[in-house]
């Protein structure tokens, strides 16, 4: 079914490679990449791929059944200019390649030893050929690792300084997920690119995994009135349970709903809150007029003020 | 009578016990990790030998019964036999970007790309084992190996280091290293000189071992990558994955004798026994087979970016069913 789509694929990036990067490549003296490069490519490509069908899902759905309507959008375009920034895969594609090096080092010495290195398929032989488990199995594991991300970032009060920047947006909407503070991003992208090393997951498999949970997030910010049912609202994370975790009384370390793709991580921790008719304004009634309302610049110089003081605060006690 | 219908053609490829009379080739697609066997008559997919995670090169054992694939990233050598395809054994090893034997049979060296490092091991037939005698760091990013024919000195590339580095095997030390040019990528011994493909360039250098110089260059094609001496004594066949060709060098005078224009980044190269040439076209998920000849080339899909190829003949299934085979062990 999928054969045609992936010809094209396969045509157009070929393309591309041959005629733009390769002799871009070599041009630069940087031909012992050319097989990186091709591999990480598909970053680029699913990068522009997510913004774009993030924007086909979640734009009719914002404009059928909004949660709130405004006249002035401008902090919105504020949120378009962060997920331009971040969702060509730029930081966990570096995050993945500075490891990629530390991963085959460690990775080395642990065959050198004779052990198994540590990925699924070694761990569970079954899954060398079932690829589509082991994909599903990372993809688990992966959302886990963000769930627990998320909770620190509320519990940990100069994480927290960096993460309030994602949580001062008054309007949000399907943007605003990628309105986080760049050294927030950073830590983010290591968490992840980290993680998906220790397990193995496969560099071909990752990009598919990023643009996945990042269509997921993108649509759970959406400004819209969407609850998945009863049932639905406990297997994949809604607009609705994600609101109620950007609501005004759920700012800070009193936050629920962390989850990023499955909300059954929120279950067995209990954190999760299943009111399906609560749709609650968004925002932190804390947070600064630079974090509310400035721009893209205004909000990074704030949130390293707040971390500094974060910081000292700590240290002072 | 399904399963009769899907056995017909294993048993006619040589794929099941008891049978072994087509021709396969065997391709290894480095991002759709794993080993895809074809059918050299029809091109038709017959297996699929997964891989962990991102295998690149291989080599045939001195008796020609196993071949070893380097899973570069999964951290492993697939131990397969050619005549069926069955993975015998799976061994942990470093970083296995490249690996040759020795002319001798003697030793396996296996280049770690990624960790900079040149693995020479004592091989045993019998046990299919590897004994790790040195690990060598000659430089950055080590890639393709070549032999001297007395199996006194292997020779490596170091892409990032724009040199060879001369390993002596007596002494596994670093010889001697050469600047030869930007990312040095295949290499191979021809009377008594090394052929260097360098991929940062457009040229084949070919390089005195003895005076330790580049004496000479080679005009081939942007992105000259690896060189492949055909059967018998004929053309050296050289692929250029940025301007896609194949050159076929005079193996005499070393110049060039006709370049075979084939799209999509050829890079390693296998002869069958019409002395055509079978191909993996690194960036459009293609096998090539280009007949000397004619000129022509005919291409059918196999997975993305495939890299090592190996092309089995029937011959050698059958000179591989004279010897007693090594016991299994997984």
């Amino acid at each position: 079914m999928f054969d045609p789509v992936i010809r094209l694929y396969d045509a157009f990036t070929s393309w591309l490679f041959q005629n733009a990067v390769q002799p871009a490549l070599y041009a630069a003296g940087m031909m012992e990449w050319a097989d990186d490069a091709f591999s990480w490519m598909d970053f680029f490509i699913f990068g522009l791929l997510q913004v774009s069908v993030v924007y086909a899902v979640c734009r009719p759905l914002e404009a059928w059944r909004p949660v709130e309507r405004w006249d002035d959008r401008r902090v919105v375009w504020t949120d378009v200019a962060y997920t331009l920034l971040a969702r060509l895969g730029l930081l966990p594609l570096m995050a993945f390649v500075i490891l990629a090096g530390v991963q085959a080092q460690v990775a080395g010495w642990i065959a050198d030893a004779g052990w198994v290195a540590p990925n699924l398929e070694t761990l569970i032989p079954a899954l060398e050929t079932r690829p589509l488990l082991a994909f599903a199995l990372y993809i688990l594991i992966l959302d886990f690792g963000e769930y627990w991300r998320h909770r620190l970032q509320h519990s940990i009060p100069w994480w927290w300084a960096l993460h309030s920047i994602h949580h001062a947006q008054e309007k949000m909407t399907f943007w605003t997920d990628d309105r986080n503070h760049v050294i927030d991003d950073m830590i983010a992208a290591l968490w992840f690119g980290g993680l998906a090393l220790l397990i193995g997951v496969p560099p071909g498999q990752f990009p598919l995994i990023v643009v996945i949970l990042r269509v997921a997030e993108s649509l759970s910010h959406a400004n819209v009135r969407l609850s998945f049912g009863r049932v639905g609202e406990r297997l994949l994370v809604s607009p609705r349970f994600h609101r109620l975790h950007h609501g005004v009384l759920s700012a800070g370390e009193e936050g629920r709903n962390f989850a990023v793709l499955f909300p059954f991580w929120d279950m067995l921790f209990r954190t999760g809150d299943f009111r399906r008719d609560v749709f609650p304004r968004t925002g932190d009634p804390e947070a600064s007029a630079d974090l509310v309302r400035g721009g893209w610049w205004r909000q990074q110089v704030e949130g390293t003020r707040r971390l500094w003081r974060a910081l000292r605060g700590a240290r002072a006690a | 009578m399904r399963r009769l219908a899907l056995a017909l053609p294993l048993l006619a490829a040589g794929f099941l016990p008891g049978a072994g009379r087509a021709d396969v080739v065997f391709v290894i697609n480095s991002l759709d990790p794993g080993i895809q066997v074809v059918d050299a008559a029809t091109r038709a997919e017959l297996r699929q030998i997964p891989a962990l995670r991102e295998p690149h090169h291989l080599a045939l054992s001195p008796a020609k019964d196993l071949l070893l694939v380097g899973d570069a990233a999964g951290n492993e050598i697939l131990f397969l036999d050619p005549s069926t395809g069955e993975v015998r054994k799976r061994e942990r090893i470093a970083n296995p970007y490249n690996l040759e034997f020795s002319p001798n049979g003697k030793l396996l060296v296996v280049t770690g790309l990624r960790r900079d490092q040149v693995d020479i091991y004592e091989w045993d037939a019998a046990s299919m084992g590897l004994n790790l005698l040195s690990r060598v760091k000659p430089g950055d990013m080590p890639s393709h190996i070549a032999y001297r024919p007395d199996s006194s000195t292997v020779y490596v590339t170091l892409q990032g280091s724009r040199s060879i580095a001369a390993i002596d095997l007596g002494t596994r030390q670093v010889a001697w290293t050469l600047q030869v040019g930007r990312e040095p990528a295949g290499i191979i011994w021809h009377n008594g000189r090394l052929l260097v493909g360098i991929m940062g360039s457009d040229h084949v250098a070919v390089v005195d071992p003895e005076a330790r110089k580049v004496e000479r260059t080679i005009r081939i094609g942007r992105g000259t990558h690896a060189l492949f001496p055909s059967p018998g004594g004929g053309p050296i066949y050289v692929t250029s994955r940025v301007d896609s060709r194949i050159a076929a060098l005079d193996p005499v005078t070393l110049d060039v004798m006709r370049v075979y224009e084939v799209p999509g980044g050829p890079d390693c190269i296998s002869f069958d026994g019409q002395g055509r040439l079978w191909t993996t076209l690194r960036w459009t998920r293609q096998l090539a087979l280009l007949d000397p000849e004619t000129g022509e080339v005919a291409t059918s899909p196999v997975g993305r970016s495939p890299h090592g190829i190996f092309f089995r003949n029937r011959d050698l299934v059958q000179a591989r069913n004279e010897v007693p085979a090594a016991p299994a062990t997984r």
